[in-house]
């Protein structure tokens, strides 16, 4: 049994993808907090349609003809873009604001936590169906 | 994982931090090192810039340091006849070193090391958070 063949699963499965997506963008503007002419990058938000159907663009896949081909890592279908305004750069041509970013990250963090809350919940509620409560 | 890597990126800016401490001590340091004779020059400050480069054993950008450089300004005369390296007109050549700007990067510093270390801790949330999934 496949738990992604359950929509509210694939749902909350996709949505923790964009999360760790996002957050790795976060950690990259937190870390370039400093490098001279880096402008912050962030994910555009997650649609409803995306969650459901997954995302428009689908990722691209490199075929593997032989088991001793060196597997290529998955390219996330999140892309990433410029976020923030281009007003506020400071004398060294950086662009984030170390404030901005870490809000961001909570907010990440938060809905991370509320996404792991529902996948568990969701389980709690199919064992429950299967009698082992 | 993908937040694992998150951590390696927050670790390579806290990396490139810890280095723009060190050239910020060593300026701090040797904010009184002058030179022993008239022709001598004394200590001239270091600059550190960092760079964006792509890992790609991880597919992910980390920081590095760029380049550490030297500060080309003008070096600031003092008159000291009695000093040693003092010139034909008693004045001694000091390090370009400004202690106001260097204490001012290091909070800087300081400040975006936490900032770096406030992600890993939240990364490290979220992974303690997919792990929770199975412990029911």
């Amino acid at each position: 049994m496949d738990l992604n063949n359950i929509p509210l699963f694939a749902a909350l499965t996709e949505r923790m993808k964009w999360l760790t997506q996002r957050q790795k963008v976060l950690s990259e503007n937190v870390a370039n907090a400093n490098t001279p002419n880096y402008r912050p990058r962030d994910l555009k938000p997650l649609e409803f349609k995306e969650m459901i159907e997954g995302p428009e663009e689908k990722a691209v896949h490199v075929n593997r003809t032989n088991l001793h081909h060196i597997r290529v890592a998955e390219i996330s279908p999140y892309e990433a873009q410029r976020s923030g305004n281009g007003n506020a750069l400071t004398p060294t041509g950086n662009g984030v604001q170390i404030e901005e970013e870490m809000m961001k990250v909570a907010e990440t963090q938060i809905q991370y936590e509320l996404t792991t809350s529902l996948y568990k919940k969701n389980l709690g509620m199919l064992k429950m169906a299967l009698g082992r409560r | 994982m993908d937040l694992l890597k998150t951590m390696a990126i927050s670790a390579s800016g806290m990396d490139a931090q810890g280095k723009r401490m060190r050239v910020i001590s060593e300026n701090l340091a040797n904010k009184d090192s002058i030179g022993r004779t008239p022709n001598d020059d004394p200590y001239r400050r270091k600059t550190i810039s960092f760079k964006n480069v792509l890992d790609r054993e991880d597919n992910v950008t980390k920081v590095k340091v760029g380049r550490i450089g030297v500060d080309r300004s003008e070096f600031e005369l003092k008159f000291n006849p009695s000093h040693p390296a003092a010139n034909a007109d008693g004045y001694v050549k000091v390090p370009n070193v400004n202690a106001l700007v260097e204490i001012m990067d290091m909070k800087e510093t300081q400040r975006s090391y936490q900032a770096n270390l406030g992600v890993i801790e939240a990364s490290k949330k979220m992974i303690m958070r997919t792990l929770s999934i199975l412990q029911q």
